[in-house]
């Protein structure tokens, strides 16, 4: 068994690995990035209403929440290639979510609602990792929110 | 970057059977690797509901930080309006309805500062409830009525002598708290408020006077709750 390890085809791995890694070029969809270094500070985000009190027609029902996210991006694959990273907010349950943040530096701060995406970083990956701490807000309409509501967003990497 | 099939690559036909289901372990665990290490991840957050059920109700004055339109909050008031009559002595019991006037100042509306109500002449009423969700039943608004209003000697006037009008300024539409006579003891609705709406009205109360009760100076104590569903 020892010999048969110490003889496997390394470039044949390697090759796959490529092959893997880096998509024939001419497939341009988005790459989800491998996000799962990201933390959240806070366990979940407490939604409050913007406003205390309702507007005569009902047209105010907006709850807000903050929460501080350490996202930590792989961007190994992409090592020495420039190209540009969204953050990604799909369409999903409950309904219309919009999501604002301040980003300190590395990334852009910006707002994105949900079925859209946004352009957060933009240039070449001269490092393995890319990491920044966000500042979010999310909106959502009070009429659709439920005792505990899940949101999922990701990150996507187009290349150059 | 998932669309990959763990197959065995050509140069494995030369080794045996055994070696070749070893290597092609060894290619599947690599792979895996692999792609545990590029996971097409999505980060998931959970927005959690904190305290969403707010409820308001001022009868009479009441209390904001600012009108609503300007970021008003509400705030606590624990004051107890009067709304009263003096019935000449020459008219008691004469079945003219006596005009009541009260002693609330209340005249603005806290949502965007309209003057709404007219004092003495009326009575403000409104409030509001929030909570999440769809659309929830209303919520009511009730007045706990003693049977009678009584003077320091136990007499004693009917409070279904009492009934209102309900109106406002530029107002248009169902009032939402609408006119009414008070129940002689007992917890009766007075309103109604959707969810997530502003809501008010302006109640003008008279007193029937269509008895001759004894001299003296009648009270009694309206308690108005709102429950919200």
């Amino acid at each position: 068994m020892m010999a048969v390890r110490t003889g496997l085809p390394a470039a044949f791995f390697l090759a796959l690995v490529l092959s893997i890694i880096w998509p024939s070029p001419a497939i341009s969809k988005p790459i989800v990035i491998d996000d799962s270094g990201t933390q959240a500070l806070e366990p979940s985000v407490s939604m409050h209403w913007k406003s205390a009190t309702p507007s005569r027609g009902a047209a105010n029902n907006l709850m807000i929440g903050t929460t501080t996210i350490r996202v930590h991006l792989n961007v190994m694959p992409w090592l020495k290639h420039s190209g540009h990273i969204y953050l990604s907010l799909p369409a999903q349950a409950p309904g219309a979510i919009s999501a604002s943040w301040v980003a300190q530096g590395r990334f852009m701060s910006g707002q994105v609602h949900s079925g859209n995406r946004v352009l957060i970083y933009a240039g070449p990956i001269s490092t393995a990792f890319l990491e920044d701490v966000l500042q979010f807000q999310f909106s959502v309409d009070g009429s659709l929110m439920q005792r505990h509501v899940p949101v999922n967003f990701h990150f996507e990497f187009d290349e150059d | 970057m998932h669309d990959f099939l763990p197959t065995a690559p050509a140069s494995l036909t030369s080794v045996t059977p055994a070696a070749r289901t070893s290597r092609r372990a060894l290619g599947i665990a690599g792979l895996l690797a692999v792609a545990a290490a590029h996971p097409a991840a999505a980060y998931t957050v959970t927005l959690t509901a904190a305290a969403p059920l707010t409820v308001y109700l001022q009868v009479g004055v009441g209390s904001f930080t600012n009108d609503y339109i300007n970021g008003g909050q509400p705030e606590n008031n624990t004051t107890i309006n009067t709304v009263s009559a003096t019935v000449a002595a020459g008219a008691v019991g004469n079945g003219t309805a006596q005009a009541m006037t009260t002693n609330s100042t209340a005249t603005q509306s806290y949502w965007d500062g309209y003057t709404y109500c007219s004092v003495p002449g009326q009575l403000y009423i409104g409030g509001f409830y929030r909570t999440t969700g769809a659309a929830t039943a209303a919520a009511r608004v009730t007045a706990t009525v003693p049977a009678a209003l009584t003077n320091a000697t136990g007499q004693t006037i009917p409070f279904s002598k009492i009934q209102w009008t309900s109106s406002g300024n530029g107002d248009t539409g169902a009032e939402p708290f609408p006119a009414g006579t008070f129940s002689n003891g007992g917890v009766q609705s007075v309103g109604a408020m959707s969810s997530n709406t502003w809501n008010e009205s302006c109640w003008t109360f008279t007193y029937l006077n269509n008895t001759v009760p004894a001299a003296g100076t009648y009270t009694g104590v309206v308690l108005y709750t709102l429950s919200a569903p």
